[in-house]
C-alpha cells in the first residue's frame, strides 16, 4: 500500500511540469495502441478458441496458447523500450519482509505491456471457449489463469537470470560461447532440411510426431490438454495436467527466487575483478584512441560509447537479436513448404537492417540516458554538444554497419548471397533512414532524456514521448520506403528504388546536419532538464 | 610528480577578479533562490562558500560553472563574461559539482583519459597526466575496475583529478569533502593546498566548517538567496566581534571560531529546549 500510494504521488508531481504532461499524454496514447491490439488478439482468438471447442477439436486450442507464450516471452527480450524491471536497490532501504519483496517484485512485473496484452488474448480464448461450451468457464479460467501466473513468473525468472548472466565480464563470455553455439546448431538445421527437401513433407511429418509430445509437457500443450481433458470428461487427467501446470510455477517461482533472494539480500553485480589478479596486471594507462575524419573530442565519445556498449550484456544481447531473426524467419513456418525467408531470400538483408536500426532506436533516441551523472561533465565542459553527438552518432552507426556485415554473412550461409540489387536498396535505404532516426534521436535526446542503466536488464526503458515519437517517426520512414518500393516495382525498375532513397538521403542528410548544428543552443537551453532527468 | 602546469595552468598574475558577479539572480517560479549576489573572488584566494541548506549555495555554483542559467545577473571568470565567451571560460575552470559527473562504465582511467581529450589534451599527455593524477590519488591499484564499483571517496577523488587534468587556473568544488573518510580528505587538501601555492583560485562550497576554516583565506556566507557575508576571515570575524562582546560567543581560544561567526551571521543558534522527547 505504501509503495503504491508513493507511486501514485510520484506520478501526481511529474503532472506539474508541461513534460509530464506530455508523458502523461503519450502513456495514454501508447495505452490506447495496446489495448487496440489487446482486443484485436483477443476477439481474433476468442472466435479462434469458440472454433476449436464448437468444432470438437480443444486440444487445438494449444495452437492459441503457444502464441500468446512465445510473444508473452519474447516481447519484453525485444522490445526493451517498453519493459522495466524495478530497481530492487530502492525497495531495499525500507524493512521489506522477503515475502513482500516478491509480492512487489510480481505485481510490478504484472504492469509489463506483454502481461497486459496476454492477459487480455487469454480473456479472449476464455470467453470464446464459454462462448462454445458454457460449462468449460469456471475450468478454464482457472486453467488461463494459472497458465496467466507461469507465463509472468516465466518472464521475470528470464529476466533476473539473463541480468544476472549478463552481468559480470566471465559470466557473460559464457553466455555468449553458449549462444553461438546455440546459433550454430540452429544453423545446421537448414542444411539438414535441404538435403531431406524431396521428402521434406515426411521428414514433417516425423517433425511433428517428434514434437508434440515435447510441446504437450510444455506450459502451453499442458493447459490445452488439460483443457481439452475436460471438455472429454476425464476429469483425472484434467486434474494432473493443471497439477502439473501449477507445479511449473511453483518451480519457476523456486527458480525465480534464487536470484530475487540474492536482490534481497543486497547482491551487486558489479564488473569488480579479484584484486590480486588486478595488481599483477597493472597496465598502463593506454594512449586514446584516434579516429582518421574525427574531431578529437568525437573521438573520444567514439571510444567511451565502445567502452560503454561493450560492457553492457543487455545492449549486446540486443544487437544479435537482429541474426537471431533471421534464424527464425529462415526455419519458421515450414508447413510442407519453404519458410518465409526460404521463399523471399532476397528479403532477409533488408528486413534485417531494417530491424536492426529499430532495435538501435532504443540507443540513439536517448543518447544521454547511459550517460546519467556524466551529462554534467558534458555541460560544464569546453565540448561542444555537436562534436558530442557526432561522436555518439559515429559510434551508433559503427554498429550499425557492423550488424550489417553479420546479417549479410547470415543471408549468405543461410540462403544465398544477396543479389547487387537487393544490396544498393537496402544499402541506399538505409541511408535515407538512419540520418532521419538520427536527427530524430539527437533532438529526442535532449528533449526527453531519461536516465538508463546499461548494467541492468530492463532498465533501459525510454520516455514513453520517446517511444511514442519513435513510433511516429518510423511510421513515416517506413511509410515512404514503401511508396519507393511500389514506384519501383510498379516501373519494374529496381535502380528507381536506389536513385528514389538517394534522392531522399540526401534531404535527410540536410535535415541531419541542421540539426546537429542547432544541439549546442538546444543543449544550452535544455540544460537544466538534462541534468534534472539524467542526475536523479 | 605532478608538474605545476598540471596543476594551475600558466598562472600569470593578473589584477582581474577570478570570480566576479553583478546581480546574480535565479528565480524558480516564485521561489527567488539567489537573489541579487555580488561576488569577488581575487586571484589566487582559497574562498569558502558557505550557508545553511537550501540557502542558495548550489544553485550559485551551478551557475558559475554553466549547469544553470542565471535568471538575471552577470558572471565574469577571469575577467571574460561567462554568457558570451563560454567556451573560453570553461577551459580556464575546473569543476567537481555535486553529481560528480563520472561515467560509471568507464575504469578511472579510461575516464580521465576521456576528459583529458574533451579537453583537448594532446594523447600523449593526456595518458602522461592520468597516469600521475592516478598514482597521486592512490587510485592506480586496481586499473580494471569501474567507477560505478568505486567507493564514494574513491569516486570524490577521481572527479578531482578529472577536474584538474587540463590545468585550471580556478577550481569549482561543490561539497568536496561530503562523506569522505580522513585518508580520503587528507588526499584531496593536499592537492587544493598544492593548488593554492602555485596560484590557482579555489571556490568551494562546504557544511564542514572546520575543514573550511582550515583552508579558505576568505569566505562569503548566503542565506536564503542574500549575500549576508563576505570578506577574509578576520574581517568577518571583526565584523561579528563589533556587534557582539566576544566573551559571550567565543569558545575557550577568545577567537570567535568559523562556525560561531557562521551562526551568529545567519541567526542559525538553536536552542537546546526544542525537544523530540519521543527518541528517548
Amino acid at each position: 500500500m505504501a509503495i503504491a500510494s508513493v507511486r501514485w504521488q510520484i506520478f501526481l508531481h511529474s503532472l506539474r511540469s508541461k513534460r509530464g504532461a506530455v508523458e502523461l499524454f503519450s502513456r495514454v496514447v501508447i495505452g490506447a495502441v495496446i489495448t487496440g491490439g489487446g482486443l484485436g488478439g483477443a476477439i481474433l482468438l476468442g472466435v479462434g478458441a469458440w472454433y476449436f471447442v464448437s468444432q470438437g477439436k480443444p486440444e487445438a486450442l494449444a495452437l492459441l496458447l503457444w502464441p500468446v507464450f512465445l510473444f508473452w516471452q519474447m516481447f519484453p527480450l525485444m522490445a526493451t523500450a517498453l519493459s522495466e524491471s524495478i530497481d530492487s536497490t530502492n525497495l531495499l532501504r525500507f524493512p521489506l519482509s522477503y515475502r513482500t519483496y516478491v509480492m512487489v517484485r510480481l505485481v510490478y512485473g504484472a504492469l509489463d505491456p506483454a502481461t497486459v496484452l496476454g492477459t487480455f488474448w487469454l480473456v479472449g480464448i476464455l470467453l470464446g471457449i464459454g462462448w462454445a461450451r458454457p460449462g468449460l468457464i469456471p475450468w478454464a479460467f482457472i486453467v488461463l489463469l494459472v497458465f496467466a501466473a507461469v507465463n509472468m513468473m516465466l518472464t521475470q525468472m528470464i529476466f533476473a537470470w539473463v541480468e544476472r548472466w549478463l552481468g559480470q565480464r566471465r559470466t557473460r563470455e559464457i553466455f555468449a560461447v553458449l549462444f553461438f553455439l546455440a546459433m550454430i546448431s540452429l544453423q545446421l538445421i537448414g542444411p539438414m532440411l535441404s538435403r531431406y527437401g524431396d521428402r521434406s513433407n515426411a521428414a514433417f511429418h516425423w517433425a511433428g510426431h517428434f514434437a508434440n509430445p515435447i510441446q504437450a509437457v510444455l506450459p502451453p500443450g499442458i493447459a490445452a490438454g488439460a483443457l481439452a481433458s475436460k471438455a472429454a470428461a476425464h476429469i483425472a487427467l484434467a486434474f494432473g495436467l493443471l497439477g502439473a501446470l501449477v507445479l511449473y510455477a511453483v518451480v519457476i517461482l523456486r527458480i525465480l527466487s534464487v536470484r530475487l533472494r540474492a536482490q534481497f539480500r543486497g547482491e551487486n553485480l558489479s564488473e569488480v575483478v579479484d584484486r590480486g589478479k588486478d595488481e599483477v596486471s597493472r597496465p598502463g594507462v593506454r594512449l586514446a584512441w584516434k579516429i582518421p575524419g574525427l574531431s578529437q573530442e568525437a573521438a573520444a565519445v567514439v571510444e567511451k560509447e565502445f567502452r560503454y556498449l561493450s560492457r553492457s550484456g543487455p545492449v549486446l544481447l540486443t544487437f544479435v537479436t537482429p541474426i537471431v531473426m533471421l534464424f527464425v524467419f529462415g526455419l519458421g513456418g515450414r508447413s510442407g513448404g519453404a519458410g518465409f525467408l526460404q521463399n523471399w531470400p532476397e528479403l532477409g538483408l533488408p528486413v534485417g537492417a531494417a530491424y536492426a536500426l529499430l532495435l538501435l532506436t532504443n540507443l540513439i533516441y536517448n543518447n544521454f540516458g547511459p550517460d546519467a551523472g556524466g551529462i554534467q561533465f558534458f555541460l560544464v565542459s569546453p565540448a561542444s554538444f555537436r562534436g558530442v553527438m557526432l561522436g555518439k552518432n559515429v559510434a551508433h552507426m559503427g554498429v550499425l554497419a557492423a550488424e550489417l556485415l553479420a546479417l549479410w554473412i547470415g543471408v549468405c550461409l543461410l540462403f544465398r548471397p544477396p543479389t547487387a540489387s537487393a544490396l544498393l536498396i537496402t544499402l541506399s535505404g538505409l541511408l535515407f533512414a538512419a540520418p532521419v532516426n538520427l536527427a530524430a534521436g539527437n533532438l529526442l535526446s535532449l528533449y526527453s532524456p531519461k536516465k538508463t542503466e546499461f548494467g541492468t536488464f530492463g532498465r533501459q526503458r525510454a520516455s514513453q514521448t520517446t517511444v511514442l515519437a519513435s513510433f511516429a517517426i518510423q511510421g513515416v520512414v517506413f511509410g515512404v520506403a514503401a511508396i519507393v518500393l511500389l514506384i519501383a516495382r510498379s516501373y519494374q525498375r529496381q535502380w528507381l528504388a536506389v536513385v528514389g532513397f538517394c534522392v531522399l538521403a540526401a534531404l535527410a542528410f540536410v535535415v541531419y546536419f541542421f540539426v546537429l548544428g542547432s544541439v549546442d543552443r538546444l543543449a544550452r537551453r535544455r540544460r537544466e532538464v538534462l541534468t534534472t532527468e539524467l542526475c536523479k | 610528480m605532478l608538474e605545476d602546469a598540471q596543476l594551475t595552468g600558466t598562472s600569470a598574475p593578473t589584477k582581474v577578479p577570478a570570480v566576479s558577479t553583478a546581480n546574480l539572480t535565479r528565480r524558480f517560479g516564485e521561489l527567488v533562490a539567489v537573489n541579487d549576489v555580488n561576488l569577488c573572488v581575487a586571484p589566487g584566494q582559497f574562498f569558502g562558500f558557505l550557508g545553511p541548506n537550501g540557502a542558495g549555495k548550489s544553485t550559485t555554483i551551478k551557475m558559475l560553472t554553466g549547469l544553470l542559467a542565471p535568471t538575471s545577473g552577470r558572471i565574469e571568470i577571469l575577467g571574460l563574461d561567462f554568457a558570451e565567451r563560454t567556451s573560453e571560460v570553461k577551459r580556464q575552470i575546473g569543476v567537481v559539482p555535486e553529481g560528480l559527473a563520472l561515467f560509471g562504465r568507464l575504469t578511472g582511467a579510461e575516464y580521465l583519459t576521456f576528459v583529458g581529450r574533451m579537453y583537448g589534451l594532446d594523447r600523449e599527455t593526456t595518458a602522461k597526466r592520468s597516469a600521475e593524477l592516478l598514482e597521486f590519488m592512490q587510485l592506480a591499484n586496481e586499473p580494471r575496475k569501474l567507477v560505478t564499483d568505486y567507493s564514494h571517496g574513491m569516486q570524490k577523488k577521481l572527479a578531482l583529478a578529472a577536474a584538474v587534468i587540463h590545468g585550471p587556473k580556478i577550481l569549482f568544488l561543490d561539497e568536496p569533502f561530503e562523506g569522505v573518510d580522513a585518508i580520503a580528505a587528507g588526499t584531496l587538501k593536499s592537492m587544493l593546498q598544492r593548488m593554492t601555492a602555485r596560484g590557482a583560485t579555489i571556490f568551494l562550497t562546504s557544511h564542514v566548517l572546520e575543514i573550511v576554516e582550515r583552508l579558505c583565506s576568505h569566505v562569503a556566507i548566503i542565506d536564503r538567496g542574500v549575500l549576508v557575508a563576505q570578506g577574509s576571515l578576520e574581517e568577518l570575524r571583526a565584523g561579528v566581534e563589533s556587534q557582539v562582546p566576544v566573551a559571550a560567543e567565543a569558545g575557550s581560544t577568545g577567537k570567535l571560531t568559523l562556525e560561531e561567526i557562521f551562526l551568529h551571521t545567519v541567526g542559525g543558534a538553536r536552542s537546546a529546549e526544542q525537544e523530540l522527547s519521543w527518541l528517548g
